[in-house]
């Protein structure tokens, strides 16, 4: 008989959010609202509203002050004030200082200050000012390890000075971005000694499945605020008047695709070799069938393929804003005969949709449009049915297509890509981006290659930036202004999180130095000081980033995998 | 985005048409019985130091002067008219003095380097992908090194398993140099496999004297003897690359100092004539 090692199958709450999560506080949770006035008939099989809240759930304390969220940070759950309340600032011209919020904001070299980079190059790597770690007084933390948390060190002063409303217990926050994975719209800060429940977004899902007051309340919240927003910045919808958005917004569903965690998910797949049937990506719309609507991308990837002998050809990739299904839908209109799905749709990781039925695209658009516009003949450069963008990755080999979607690449806003046909090995762009980062590089010209380009390990400033998702203290974040995903020194805490969750082993974790060489050393344990470091696509720099203006043949390219006719042009050129 | 082949041919073409210029004016003023000579060195040396300040650029990437690439862009073709204006200069006849003749030869083999070097980059670069893996070209004694271990282990494992020596006593006597350093550095560079072929064949007909386990060692000794030339090929093309500019830069330095000292000599000895 032959013999294996067994494990107890995996289950959903195998891992609880927080192992802190006490029967006593399950049952306290109980008593309280929306729970109290939930049906438990309704949470049937294993999932118990009981189950829901000891595993999908963790309380959270913090004091006045306290940061719960920052507007841009990517997180994973949404927030139910249980006592005490928290700030939630609105947005308006004077809004709360990156440097309080524990961000780094770092301003433009001048050209002098570029210039004295050339002598003020330190000769050990990772240097750091050590006053720089005491001295800003701007910056408050409290606790140790993932629990380190920024706060405000004058909320009256925060208070009288920006504009903002309050959160009263009973209330949710956060929703919109965990459920939408999108970054949080606001910035909300504990006024007082407060508690909060942090639901992650699986039990929320779960909670709004089974109540229907919950499910209309996020319902609502989310329409009203992300989802009107989102379809009026919508090209083809844009020249609609507030009626028909309204009209849009009501009969408009919203649906996620995937798995939250498809980072974790990807590393294990990545070992067990290709998905040749694509069955770890979830169908969103199969090719051959009617097309139900036009589906829209909110936030993470989709692809497109083909079915090909006895698998799938991808065709290519829909990145946030990219529609689907409306080529067939107009074709099926001009026609009067219903024309099927060309391509199939499959969240890549996950993604999140927002389908717009297809009499309703008939109604506002279709009906109104000129015939040429929809045949793509008309002239109007403004008309955005005339105008609507092609996903044609036809020039591009498919091998390096799949390539790019199968690994994730397309997740990239500046994936640093290589012609090796072109390249030299000269270094120049290794030199030249040491050369603007104290000397020390901040990428490896290694990779993966395929069809000749190398996609080497640099930071990618993803779409869907999976490395900002845990940080506990949101030093890695995305800047306001260009997008780019970059590391506050200041308030990094070495914990690895960002490194542990990038795909593309594109962070690095480094032990600080001073000056002299010796390591910067915690005064408790004496353990060196480690800071995680990575491409910062030269934010601080004039001119962009250096490692593609360094390249001499035109080799190397910091590409934004959105735009598929730049990505088009440069593989075809 | 234009192609590359596109940009190409706007390049040349006007590079092309701004020689046509530089002859025709030469044609006008030496009918005009005016002295072209002033003129065409002043705009050489300019010329020439507008080259040379690509080194420096290279140098100064945390500066915003414009792309690496652009940079290269205009030394190529501005480098190409030099060849027109040198022609000019000299009206198209070797210079008999000394230090100008020097300088003429420095000026060519600047230029003819330059050439060399633009065919390299667009070659070579190409040809590293066709063979062996990507390395990094300072990584390359460490993976020497690493497959040199390898073939030592199986070497000095068939000596313990087998009575017979004649795995060992064939690396001895053919492989043992091979994978002490670099080899064939020139025959990679005419893309020769000449050595790999004949090598691959010597192992190939001596395994009629080896028995199965031997025969077996010898397969994984191939195995090394192609990635060791593959190697090597990644080092000969990847050290081209690099060192050809020891030769090119070297040289332009030469011609810069050369090119003071004659326009030092002209200024003194051109007797007053503006």
């Amino acid at each position: 008989m032959p013999t294996f090692e067994s494990i107890q199958r995996p289950e959903r709450w195998a891992v609880p959010f927080s192992p802190e999560m006490t029967d006593a506080d399950v049952d306290r949770l109980l008593t309280i609202e929306p729970f109290a006035s939930l049906d438990p008939t309704r949470f049937r099989g294993k999932v118990t509203l009981r189950g829901i809240l000891k595993n999908d759930t963790r309380l959270v304390r913090c004091q006045a002050g306290d940061i719960v969220v920052r507007q841009g940070d990517w997180g994973n759950s949404a927030f139910l004030v249980i006592s005490g309340n928290v700030r939630v600032e609105l947005g308006s011209a004077a809004s709360l200082p990156s440097e309080i919020l524990g961000r780094q904001s770092v301003p433009r070299k001048s050209l002098f200050q570029s210039i004295a980079q050339l002598w003020k190059k330190s000769s050990e790597p990772e240097v750091r000012d050590v006053a720089a770690y005491r001295d800003d007084p701007r910056i408050g933390t409290r606790g140790t390890g993932e629990q380190t948390r920024i706060y405000l060190q004058d909320v009256s002063t925060v208070l009288s000075k920006y504009k903002t409303a309050t959160i009263e217990a009973g209330q949710f926050f956060g929703e919109s971005a965990a459920l939408g994975r999108t970054p949080r719209q606001a910035t909300v800060f504990a006024e007082r000694s407060t508690q909060l429940l942090e639901i992650r977004w699986q039990g929320l899902r779960d909670l709004m499945r089974r109540d229907d007051g919950l499910q209309k309340h996020i319902d609502t919240v989310f329409r009203d605020r992300a989802l009107k927003w989102f379809l009026l910045n919508t090209p083809i919808f844009s020249h609609l008047g507030s009626e028909d958005i309204n009209e849009l917004v009501a009969q408009a569903t919203f649906e996620t695709h995937g798995q939250y965690d498809w980072a974790g998910s990807f590393k294990r797949l990545a070992k067990e070799g290709i998905d040749t049937d694509l069955q770890h990506e979830p169908l969103i719309a199969e090719e051959g069938n009617h097309p139900n609507g036009v589906v829209i991308v909110r936030s993470g990837l989709a692809r497109l393929s083909r079915r090909h002998e006895h698998g799938h050809r991808t065709t290519g990739y829909l990145t946030p804003g990219q529609i689907y299904g409306l080529d067939e839908i107009i074709d099926g209109w001009l026609g009067k005969t219903p024309k099927p799905l060309t391509s199939s749709l499959r969240a890549i990781g996950i993604a999140n949709v927002v389908t717009i039925p297809t009499r309703l695209i008939e109604k506002l658009l279709l009906e109104k449009a000129d015939r040429r516009n929809l045949l793509g003949r008309g002239s109007s450069p403004t008309d955005p049915l005339a105008n609507r963008p092609k996903i044609d990755t036809t020039r591009i080999n498919s091998d390096f297509v799949e390539f790019l979607v199968e690994n994730r690449y397309v997740n990239g806003t500046a994936t640093m890509l290589i012609d090796m046909d072109r390249c030299t090995r000269c270094d120049d762009c290794v030199r030249a981006c040491a050369d603007t980062h104290d000397n020390n590089p901040r990428f490896l010209r290694r990779g993966p290659i395929q069809n000749n380009i190398m996609v080497a390990h640099a930071c990618m400033h993803c779409e869907d930036p999976v490395c900002m998702i845990e940080c506990p203290t949101g030093a890695i974040h995305r800047q306001t202004e260009g997008g780019q995903v970059v590391i506050n020194d200041q308030t990094c805490i070495g914990c690895s999180a960002c490194a542990n969750n990038c795909l593309y082993n594109a962070i690095r974790m480094v032990e600080v130095r001073h000056q002299d060489g010796d390591f910067i050393r915690d005064d408790q344990k004496h353990a060196p000081i480690v800071k995680a470091t990575k491409c910062d696509l030269c934010s601080d720099q004039l001119g962009g980033p250096a490692c593609q203006r360094a390249c001499p043949h035109d080799a190397l390219i910091r590409m934004d995998m959105r735009d598929v006719k730049q990505l088009t042009d440069w593989y075809t050129r | 985005m234009n192609t590359l082949a596109a940009r190409r041919t706007r390049n040349l073409g006007m590079t092309v048409v701004a020689a046509l210029l530089i002859l025709w004016l030469s044609d006008v003023m030496t009918t005009a019985l005016q002295d072209t000579s002033r003129m065409s060195g002043w705009g050489l040396l300019a010329m020439i130091g507008f080259l040379a300040a690509y080194n420096l650029r290279k140098k100064l990437a945390l500066l915003p002067l414009g792309s690496s690439a652009s940079w290269l862009q205009l030394h190529i073709y501005i480098a190409l008219l030099t060849a027109v204006v040198f022609g000019v200069h000299l009206n198209w006849k070797m210079p008999n003095g000394l230090v100008e003749s020097i300088l003429a030869l420095l000026y060519l083999l600047v230029f003819a380097s330059g050439v060399v070097g633009l065919f390299l980059s667009r070659s070579l670069a190409k040809r590293l992908t066709t063979r062996g893996e990507e390395v990094l070209f300072e990584r390359i004694p460490v993976y020497r090194k690493r497959i040199q271990a390898e073939v030592e282990a199986i070497v000095f494992s068939g000596l313990e398993e087998s009575e017979s020596t004649a795995v060992a006593q064939f690396y001895a006597d053919r492989l043992r140099e091979f994978f002490l350093q670099t080899r064939n550095f020139w025959q990679h560079l005419v893309q020769s496999n000449r050595f790999r072929f004949g090598l691959l064949k010597e192992m190939q007909a001596y395994g009629r004297y080896l028995d199965e386990s031997e025969r077996a060692m010898m397969t994984r000794l191939v195995t090394c003897v192609e990635a060791k030339d593959d190697l090597d090929y990644q080092f000969s093309l990847q050290a081209t690359l690099k060192y050809w500019l020891f030769i090119h830069v070297p040289l332009t330095y030469a011609l810069l100092v050369f090119a003071a000292l004659h326009l030092l000599l002209v200024s003194a000895f051109s007797g007053g004539v503006s």
